[in-house]
């Protein structure tokens, strides 16, 4: 049964929601150019970097997948927090390839690509980046919905209208304010959600006891829950493979690389990436805590009174079903609150992000006259629209095997593990050419999405499980690698 | 080892709660210098 009191609670929430249309809609006037809408006029100084960087980068479904982590793998489930958190800082510190990204004034990574490599590679480029980021994207919203109808005790029947309506929400100043709206509301989005994380985990720390959680971890996984490399679904293949994911979407996961590119010059474009690169290992961590806590306090039964669309998986459910139970009124709408601000922020941030890809890369050809500002405009306006529908209808019909977190590195590695080449390769390999570039796109996404598709077909699922997503990913980034080598040399040859 | 994890987490909530308060004002100063930039190159 669910603490949330639709007067208390439900009002902090209608508070929240009101605040943030308002200040997302009011900043739409300043939206005069293509350049306002998708990187603010380069504007960005530090401090709104940090608070949009992690706001982007955390939504209702990062809780989720951390906390599944959490329950799921213990301590050890935070890894990727911590690899990244490393990335993050290693790459603030040396400006590698940020700073040639960023001093080359383009608005996405294809744009630079073409420079070195030609239009087709930077076309092939903006094709694999959409379709690997609508891919993971296309979760975001049957989570957020899964998540709020356990917390609030909302009946299900109503999920899909809660999420559309959100979405209408978010997409009303997306469309209107780009990222000028995008910067805003992450600012309120980050403090909001901030406050109600930092407020949980407090309330965690206090009532549950970290000897509690502690217990929890040693009994359901022993020392593979401190370690994870004593982990039997971890291992070394899980280590390699979430360091390339890691380092790969720090160079190039096109949410994180537009606040850079949004930033003012280079150099504040790389202190956002070092001030910010300890949250990554928050966002694990923090909310990783709230899965073991559910680990630590759920009886046997706890799932019993769920519907079995929701029951299904246990992990991915029990934090939510522990915090409703766990927090008492009022609180319950600060979580409330903190996760719609998580939620809201991560989707507008995505849909400008992969439509900014679709308008800058694949529509390029089209555009070789160029384009009035109000013609761009309406475009990039259409272009996250259709975007909006497209996540509406995907996040209804996929349906998701094995872990998100899994889902979420698979999918991503589908255009990282190519970028992250082909974006080292030109800024640093002088030999690179575009057969190289050509063959690195092919030969990366290729055992990723054969990998996506196997496991969907119920005669090759065993055979997929087999091979694992931490070997077929890993051999996504080989494959790149070895593919853009043979390419250019080749060509030279 | 479950010391480690103790002072990682310790760190996090430390480390986080601190950078909200600072980034939720000095964001917020960061906001109005963009916007009054973006209004002038507008008057431009």
């Amino acid at each position: 049964m669910s603490h949330f009191d639709w007067a208390v609670d439900g009002s902090i929430v209608g508070l929240y929601l009101l605040a943030t249309i308002v200040a997302g809609l009011a900043v739409r006037r300043h939206v005069r150019r293509v350049d306002d809408f998708l990187v603010a006029g380069r504007e960005v100084d530090i401090h709104l970097g940090i608070a949009s960087l992690a706001a982007t980068e955390f939504g209702i479904v990062t809780c989720v997948y951390t906390a599944q982590a959490g329950y799921r793998h213990g301590f050890a489930g935070a890894t990727p927090g911590l690899l990244q958190a490393v990335a993050m800082l290693v790459v603030g510190l040396t400006g590698f390839c940020v700073g040639p990204l960023r001093a080359a004034g383009v608005t996405t990574i294809p744009e630079l690509l073409e420079k070195r490599f030609g239009r087709r590679v930077r076309s092939a480029a903006g094709l694999v980046i959409v379709l690997g980021g609508l891919l993971n994207m296309g979760l975001f919203l049957r989570i957020g919905g899964e998540f709020l109808v356990v917390v609030t005790g909302l009946d299900p029947g109503l999920l899909e209208i809660t999420m559309t309506a959100l979405l209408l929400v978010v997409l009303a100043y997306t469309v209107l304010g780009g990222m000028l709206s995008v910067l805003v509301t992450d600012w309120l989005q980050f403090v909001v959600m901030s406050a109600g994380i930092l407020a949980v985990t407090g309330l965690v720390f206090f009532r549950v006891g970290w000897d509690a959680l502690v217990q929890a971890v040693s009994t359901h996984h022993g020392a593979g829950g401190f370690d994870p490399l004593s982990n039997a679904e971890m291992g070394w293949s899980y280590l390699l493979f979430q360091t390339c994911l890691q380092v790969a979407a720090t160079l190039t996961w096109q949410p994180v690389i537009a606040r850079l590119l949004s930033a003012r010059d280079a150099r504040t474009g790389r202190a956002i990436f070092v001030r910010t690169s300890f949250f990554f290992a928050c966002r694990f961590i923090l909310p990783g805590l709230w899965g073991i806590a559910a680990l630590a306090t759920l009886a046997p039964g706890a799932f019993a009174h769920l519907p079995p669309e929701l029951a299904g998986d246990p992990s991915k459910i029990a934090m939510p079903v522990f915090l409703s139970g766990f927090l008492p009124v009022g609180m319950m709408g600060l979580l409330v609150a903190a996760m719609l601000a998580a939620d809201m922020s991560t989707d507008s941030s995505y849909m400008l992000t992969w439509g900014s890809v679709v308008y800058n890369d694949l529509l390029a050809p089209f555009r070789r006259q160029a384009w009035s500002e109000r013609r761009g405009l309406l475009w990039n306006r259409a272009i996250v629209a259709a975007i909006g529908v497209f996540l509406l209808f995907f996040g209804l019909w996929y349906p998701l095997r094995g872990d998100l977190w899994t889902y979420f590195g698979v999918t991503g590695t589908i255009y990282l593990s190519s970028m992250s080449v082909l974006l080292v390769a030109c800024c640093y390999w002088k030999r690179a050419n575009s057969l190289g570039a050509f063959a690195a796109i092919a030969c990366g996404a290729l055992p990723a999405i054969l990998y996506l598709v196997l496991e969907q077909l119920r005669e090759t699922r065993d055979f997929a499980r087999a091979i694992g997503p931490y070997w077929s990913g890993l051999a996504s980034y080989a494959a790149a690698a070895l593919a853009m080598v043979v390419g250019s040399l080749a060509r030279r040859a | 080892m479950s010391r480690l994890w103790l002072v990682l987490a310790a760190l996090c909530f430390a480390w986080y709660a601190t950078v909200t308060g600072y980034v939720a004002v000095r964001g917020a100063i960061d906001i109005r210098r963009m916007l009054a930039r973006l209004s002038k190159r507008e008057e431009r």
